[in-house]
């Protein structure tokens, strides 16, 4: 069993000689439950109290580690099926047929380049991502593997975005990269140019408008 | 003869944000509803919990069916609580389900609820994006809008569709709403306009990802809702004339990430390459076959059979792919199924398969854990002919209707639940 090649080791110990923890720590403290404040109807006899939660989570990248390590470093790493031959962004750890029958998957380095499968224009989003509104958020088919990738592209008027266009992988400047998706982000190949305007592109724009007013009006 | 599965009584609570009522007293006025319609019901009869409850975050309470087990006097009696996601209803009726087909109990309760009005609607999209691959899409500022908006997007050029396509479906399900005084859209914004939605109501709001607008989405929601699912035997002794049969039940799943199902080896052996794609539900058209084989339904006729539907419109896109997904048209007949407004009621100009007479999730509201079991229940009501008492009026009562149909759908399509409900 220990010797079948489809087994994950797991590590015995791990010590993390290059750590990092709190580069990016900012203001975030881990004081778990806070009871911040509460209210009272009398009328109603209704009462609510304001409770803040704030917890801090490690997640450990085991046997994808590589890819981590390589948005750190620039680099693009994907996984894939020595069986089959099917390549994975976001990497998995075994291959997805079957028939492959769990068969343990090999890294590849990807070309950062990669084809629009769909996109949407966001005008909304979660708390941690309103002020960057309105964004586009793409679905690309990076170098050939058999799945697409979300994420943000950029350097574009959102409504310039279209199906099918060739893009680029952008990374943060290194200082900035985490280890995260949010290392790297997506622009236009170069040499690509936008289709002129048309009616659709007007009318995403017209509703892209009232969201740039809005985000400029965030605190 | 095989063993039959009934749904022999239920009833929603309210649906609003914000909404003052704690979980086990939302519970606990569902089951005293359901006692004024099923006076022989009483809690000594369940055999069985089912709890259906999606997210703890909302409450930062872990194992929250544990309070209201408790509270409702069951000590003692088995009880598990199933989280599937948007799907959390549909699964936890599939679990009940089993539970009395299998012939180890007679009577099962199914208990959901949501108290999503904890947190602001930002943290509440947030944590509900917590159930996509955080590591890759939530990190990247997706919420399950912008997923959907990606997908729509792809479809509607696929099909050569418009906003207004989608605006219709925004517009049935906010509008049958207005006759159902539990819903959020009544309780709520209907208040301030008064008069039915047009599509430029829909086209008007704001931007929430292209080409979704505000209208197009659901609604946050607390809300709770409880289901009787029993034995055929139980339900002619106690429900008579007051119960359904399920005679279709399917379960299906797809992939977590929309984006990892243009080639899934899966699909393509079933059925053939490029399928689902990022704009199919695949996971809807397998469960929705599997529930028409049990129910004897051919895939082509089910738009004939269908009487009546509560399906999961998450987003006015989502109720229009569900469409094709459960075979009511096809690639080449969509546009005229939706402009011939074969969904709406009929006095609404409507067509054939009314979907979402209840206001659906974009109209009644969307507590996760309490929706499902809301579909199921409005259904229900129309297959017993209670939807006149429970609705402020007749308008969105579907007369007659032999067969109903339930959807219950979460993540980007990742598992999806069909019922074919009959009278018996």
């Amino acid at each position: 069993m220990g010797d079948d090649k489809r087994m994950h080791r797991i590590p015995d110990e791990v010590k993390f000689s290059d750590s990092h923890k709190d580069d990016f720590r900012g203001d975030v403290k881990e004081i778990g439950f806070h009871f911040a404040g509460y209210d009272w109807d009398a009328d109603e006899e209704q009462f609510k109290v304001y409770l803040h939660y704030d917890q801090l989570y490690y997640w450990k990248l085991a046997e994808i580690s590589k890819m981590g390590k390589g948005f750190l470093d620039g680099e693009f790493w994907a996984t894939q099926c020595p069986n089959c031959g099917d390549k994975f962004f976001p990497p998995r750890v075994n291959c997805w047929d079957v028939e492959c029958n769990l068969a343990k998957s090999e890294w590849i380095k990807l070309k950062g380049e990669g084809i629009v499968h769909t996109f949407t224009i966001a005008g909304w989003s979660g708390k941690s991502s309103l002020k960057r509104l309105p964004f586009v958020l793409a679905y690309v088919v990076v170098d050939g593997c058999k799945t697409a990738i979300a994420n943000e592209l950029r350097g574009i008027d959102p409504w310039n975005a279209e199906f099918g266009m060739p893009v680029k992988v952008v990374w943060a400047p290194k200082e900035d990269r985490r280890g995260t998706v949010t290392d790297w982000w997506f622009e236009p190949d170069d040499g690509w140019e936008p289709s002129p305007m048309n009616p659709e592109k007007e009318r995403m724009k017209e509703l892209c408008a009232p969201v740039y007013d809005w985000v400029k009006s965030m605190k | 003869m095989t063993r039959r599965v009934c749904i022999a009584g239920g009833a929603a609570t309210p649906f609003d944000y914000p909404m003052h009522i704690t979980p086990e007293a939302m519970i606990a006025n569902c089951v005293v509803e359901t006692q004024g319609d099923i006076p022989d019901f009483h809690l000594r009869d369940l055999q069985f919990m089912v709890y259906s409850h999606f997210s703890v975050h909302f409450g930062k309470q872990l194992t929250p069916e544990w309070i209201v087990h408790d509270h409702l006097g069951l000590v003692g009696l088995p009880h598990v609580r199933i989280e599937n996601g948007g799907n959390t209803g549909g699964s936890a009726l599939y679990g009940a389900f089993l539970a009395v087909k299998s012939g180890l109990f007679d009577v099962v309760g199914v208990a959901g609820w949501e108290t999503m009005d904890n947190v602001t609607q930002s943290q509440g999209s947030e944590f509900i994006a917590l159930a996509s691959d955080t590591r890759y899409e939530a990190l990247a500022g997706g919420i399950y809008p912008i997923y959907y908006a990606a997908m729509a997007y792809k479809f509607m050029k696929e099909h050569d569709l418009t906003e207004e396509d989608f605006a219709l479906a925004a517009l049935k399900n906010r509008n049958n709403a207005a006759n159902n005084a539990k819903t959020q859209w009544y309780r709520g914004e209907y208040k301030k306009y008064g008069r039915p939605l047009t599509v430029d109501d829909i086209m008007n709001s704001r931007l929430i990802s292209y080409p979704l607008k505000r209208y197009d989405c659901c609604l946050m929601s607390r809300g709770g809702a409880f289901t009787l699912v029993t034995s055929e035997e139980w339900a002619k002794k106690h429900a008579d004339g007051r119960y359904v049969v399920i005679d279709g039940a399917g379960l299906s799943s797809c992939t977590i990430r929309a984006g990892d199902r243009l080639h899934f080896p899966g699909w393509t052996k079933l059925y053939g390459e490029g399928y689902p794609d990022m704009t199919e539900f695949a996971a809807c058209r397998k469960s929705g076959e599997d529930a028409y084989d049990m129910a004897g339904i051919e895939y082509k006729r089910a738009v004939k059979e269908i009487d009546v539907a509560e399906i999961h419109d998450a987003f006015s896109s989502s109720e229009t792919q569900i469409y094709k997904a459960l075979h009511w048209c096809d690639k080449d007949n969509i546009k005229e199924f939706i402009r011939e407004k074969r969904t709406f009621l009929e006095s609404d100009g409507g067509g054939d398969l009314p979907a979402n007479p209840g206001g659906g999730l974009m109209g009644y509201g969307h507590p996760v854990g309490a929706t499902g079991l809301m579909s199921a229940i409005e259904t229900y009501y129309h297959l017993t002919d209670m939807t006149p008492k429970k609705h402020l009026s007749a308008r969105t009562y579907v007369p007659d209707a032999q067969t109903g149909l339930v959807n219950s759908h979460a993540g980007t399509g990742t598992s999806i639940s069909n019922f074919i409900l009959r009278r018996p």
